[in-house]
C-alpha cells in the first residue's frame, strides 16, 4: 500500500509540473486517445473475464453483478 | 534517419493494407457531429469454448445522447444467450462418476478420465444500465451517476454507482472519487445446498433447502488522470472493495476422496461430493495503471492492474493494444493480455473423507485456483460516410491452471494421475457498428 | 518526504502563478492570414474580438456561426474579429473552414506564441480588446448560455 501511495505520489508530481497548453491538446482530443476508447468491447472483455477469473474491477466502480461468478 | 526509414517502411505497409481493404468505401475526412443526435454503438459477440464447453451469444447497443450544454445520458442494453457445460468442480477419475443434476431429478454419467461438466446450463441474462453526467459546482467539476440491474433466471443484480471528476491544472490533471453498491440475490434451480453436505442420488433428496441467498459489494475508488505530455495520457486508479453475505457457487461440489487419493464409494442415497462452502466477506484492493500514448499516428495502449484480496488471491493483468492506423480513419488493432492469479486459501482440487465437517472453508472452483490467461485478438474498424464505423473482432483465449496442494485435499493416486486441469481454449468473434441517429 | 512535498508545492505554485496576471494592454502578435500579414496595431480605433480556436475543439465548431453573426451585426460600430487558429496544421485549419466558412479575419499561428502571451487557458478561448488597445475581457469556452452576456460586453465596449 505504500508503494502505491508513492506511485501515486509521482503522478502527481508529474502533474504539477507538466504544462501541455491548451491548444496544443489536439492530440489528446482525438477519440483514439481516450482511456476506453472501445466502450462495448470493454464492457464485453470485462464480462468475460469476470466469469472465467477471480479478479475484477480497477478501472471503476459499478457495472453490476451475474451468476457467472 | 533509421527512425525516418522505418517510418517509410509502415506508411508502405499501411498504404497497402488501406487499399487492399477499403478502396471501395469512400470516407469523408471530418466528422461534424451535432449534440441534437444519440450517439449509437451496437455489437454482437460470440463467445465459444472448446470441447463443447459454453457457447454465448451476446447482442449489445449502447446510446449516448447530449441533453442540454454538458450534459449527457446514457443507457446500455446487454443479452447473454448461454448455452453448453460447465465444470461441477468434481475432477476426472479413472472410473465413470454419476452426478445428480442441481433439480435433484435426473443425473448424468461422466465417463472415466474426463472432467465432470454440467450441461445443463441454459441461461439468458438481461443487463440495463443507465448514467447521467453533467458539471457539478463549476467548470472544473462533474459528476455520474448511474445505476444497473441485471437478471437471469437464478439471479438478480441491482447496483447505483456514483462518480466525482475534478480537473485541475489547466485541465491536464482529474481527480476522481466513485462509490458503488450493489446488491445481489441468488436463487439457486433446487435451492440453496448445505456446505459440505453431500450430493444425493437423483430422486432421493437434495440437501438444498434454502430458496435464495444474498450478498452486498461495496466498491470504493480514488483515481489520478494526468496529461503527460502532448502525445501522453496515464492513469492511476486505487480500488477497494468488500463483499458480504453468500459467495459459494451452489452449483459446485468437490470430489470426497480418502488419504491414498481414491474417490469415496457412495454411502446410502450419499454420492461422494460435498457441496462447498466459502467465507462470507471479501475485501479487496486493486490498482490500476493505464497510459495511452500517441506515436507518429498510431496509438499504444497499456495497462496494468494488480490485485489482492483477504482471500489470498493475487494477480496480476497486463493489457495492451496497438492501433495501427490505416488511411481514411481505418485502423487494425492487434490486442495482447496476460493474466495470472494465485490459488484463495481455500482452493482445493478434492477434499479428504476426515476433513470434511472440519474445514471451515473449500472449494474446487477451477476460476479460485492458481491460474494463467492469455488472450490475443485483432480488431479491425472501417468508418464510412463521416461518422459510422463498422468493426470486426477476433480473440483467442488460453486458459492453464496448475495443480495446487492443498491441506484438506489430496493429489496423491487416482486426483494426481489424472488431467484434472486441462488447458481450455475460447475465441471471441465480434462486429460492432456505431453511428448517430 | 518533506522535500518532496516542498518540490511539489513549488510546482503547484509555479503553474498557478503562471496564469494570473492579466495584461492590460493587448499583447503585440504578426500572424499569416489568407491575405497577409496583420498585428493589433492595424485595428487601432477598433474594438477587436480576438477568438483561440482549432479545428480538433468542438465547442468552437458551435461558436463560429455565432461570430460570423456578430462580425456581421456590429461592423458599423467599429468590431473586428480576429480569429486566431492553433492548430499544428494549416491543412486541418483549412479544412475546417471550407465545411464552416468564416466571415471574419482568421490569422493562422501553429507556434501558439500568440496563444501564449494571451495566456489562453482553454479552447476557445476569446480577448475583448478596447479602442485604445486594452483588454477589456476574457472568456473561456463557448456555451449557449454564455452568449448573451458575451454580446452584451461587446455591445457595451462599442458604446464606450
Amino acid at each position: 500500500m505504500k508503494q502505491i501511495v508513492l506511485l501515486m505520489l509521482t503522478a502527481w508530481v508529474l502533474a504539477a509540473c507538466s504544462t501541455v497548453q491548451p491548444w496544443e491538446k489536439d492530440l489528446l482530443a482525438k477519440p483514439s486517445m481516450a482511456l476506453v476508447a472501445d466502450k462495448l468491447d470493454n464492457a464485453l472483455d470485462e464480462h468475460i473475464y469476470f466469469s472465467k477469473e477471480a479478479s475484477l474491477g480497477g478501472q471503476g466502480v459499478g457495472g453490476g453483478g451475474c451468476g457467472c461468478n | 534517419m533509421q527512425l525516418k526509414d522505418k517510418h517509410n517502411k509502415t506508411k508502405s505497409i499501411r498504404e497497402k493494407l488501406a487499399l487492399a481493404t477499403c478502396a471501395l468505401l469512400q470516407t469523408a475526412g471530418s466528422t461534424a457531429q451535432a449534440g441534437d443526435e444519440w450517439e449509437i454503438d451496437s455489437a454482437l459477440m460470440i463467445y465459444s469454448e472448446n470441447d463443447s464447453r459454453v457457447t454465448a451469444i451476446e447482442p449489445i447497443v449502447s446510446a449516448r445522447k447530449e441533453m442540454g450544454e454538458d450534459k449527457f445520458f446514457g443507457v446500455k442494453l446487454v443479452l447473454d444467450a448461454l448455452t453448453g457445460a460447465t465444470p461441477n468442480g468434481a475432477h476426472a477419475s479413472g472410473t465413470a462418476q454419476t452426478f445428480t443434476r442441481p433439480s435433484g431429478n435426473g443425473s448424468y454419467t461422466v465417463a472415466a478420465g474426463e472432467n465432470p461438466l454440467d450441461d445443463t446450463f441454459h441461461d439468458t441474462r438481461v443487463a440495463l444500465s443507465a448514467d447521467w453526467e453533467q458539471p457539478i459546482l463549476d467548470d472544473m467539476s462533474r459528476i455520474i451517476v448511474g445505476g444497473n440491474l441485471s437478471k437471469e433466471f437464478d439471479y438478480r443484480s441491482l447496483g447505483v454507482s456514483a462518480t466525482f471528476l475534478r480537473d485541475f491544472n489547466n485541465r491536464n490533471t482529474t481527480f476522481s472519487a466513485a462509490l458503488g453498491v450493489n446488491a445481489d440475490t441468488i436463487s439457486p434451480v433446487g435451492d440453496v445446498p448445505t456446505p459440505f453436505a453431500n450430493m444425493m442420488v437423483a430422486g432421493s433428496g437434495t440437501n438444498r433447502d434454502k430458496a435464495s441467498e444474498s450478498k452486498t459489494i461495496t466498491d470504493l475508488m480514488f483515481g489520478v488522470t494526468q496529461v503527460i505530455d502532448r502525445k501522453t495520457l496515464m492513469q492511476f486508479n486505487l480500488g477497494l472493495s468488500s463483499s458480504s453475505g453468500y459467495m459459494n457457487d451452489p452449483y459446485k461440489v468437490l470430489t470426497v476422496v480418502d488419504a491414498t487419493g481414491t474417490r469415496l464409494a457412495p454411502v446410502g442415497n450419499d454420492l461422494p461430493y460435498v457441496y462447498e462452502n466459502r467465507p462470507d466477506s471479501r475485501s479487496r484492493q486493486t490498482f490500476y495503471w493505464k497510459t495511452v500514448h500517441h506515436l507518429n499516428e498510431d496509438v499504444i495502449n497499456l495497462a496494468y492492474r494488480y490485485h489482492t484480496d483477504d482471500w489470498d488471491i493475487n494477480s496480476h493483468t497486463i493489457d495492451l493494444n496497438y492501433r495501427y492506423e490505416l488511411n481514411g480513419g481505418a485502423y487494425l488493432q492487434p490486442h495482447i493480455r496476460y493474466y495470472t492469479q494465485s490459488a484463495a486459501e481455500f482452493f482445493t482440487h478434492n477434499i479428504l473423507d476426515t476433513q470434511v465437517g472440519v474445514a471451515q472453508y473449500a472449494s474446487a472452483d477451477y476460476r479460485l485456483g492458481e491460474l494463467t490467461t492469455t488472450t490475443i485478438g485483432l480488431k479491425y474498424a472501417l468508418p464510412f460516410k463521416g461518422n459510422q464505423e463498422l468493426s470486426m473482432r477476433a480473440e483467442s483465449i488460453v486458459q492453464s491452471y496448475s495443480k495446487v496442494d492443498s491441506a484438506v485435499g489430496t493429489l496423491a493416486g487416482d486426483a494426481g494421475s489424472q488431467d484434472i486441469v486441462p488447458d481450455l481454449g475460447a475465441f471471441v468473434i465480434q462486429v460492432g457498428y456505431s453511428f448517430y441517429w | 518526504m518533506k522535500k518532496l512535498f516542498i518540490f511539489i508545492t513549488f510546482c503547484l505554485l509555479m503553474n498557478s502563478a503562471a496564469i494570473k496576471a492579466e495584461s492590460v494592454k493587448v499583447p503585440d502578435f504578426k500572424l499569416p492570414t489568407a491575405t497577409g500579414e496583420i498585428t493589433p496595431a492595424q485595428f487601432k480605433g477598433k474594438v477587436l474580438y480576438v477568438d483561440f480556436w482549432a479545428s480538433w475543439c468542438k465547442p468552437c465548431k458551435q461558436s463560429f456561426p455565432w461570430l460570423n453573426q456578430l462580425q456581421q451585426q456590429y461592423k458599423d460600430q467599429g468590431l473586428v474579429v480576429i480569429a486566431i487558429n492553433l492548430d499544428k496544421e494549416r491543412a486541418l485549419a483549412d479544412k475546417f473552414l471550407q465545411i464552416i466558412p468564416a466571415n471574419f479575419i482568421v490569422a493562422f499561428d501553429p507556434e501558439g506564441n500568440s496563444a501564449s502571451s494571451f495566456k489562453v487557458k482553454g479552447m476557445p478561448s476569446s480577448y475583448l480588446i478596447d479602442r485604445d488597445g486594452n483588454v477589456q475581457g476574457r472568456h473561456t469556452g463557448f456555451r449557449e448560455k454564455d452568449i448573451a452576456r458575451l454580446e452584451q460586453s461587446v455591445a457595451k465596449l462599442l458604446q464606450q
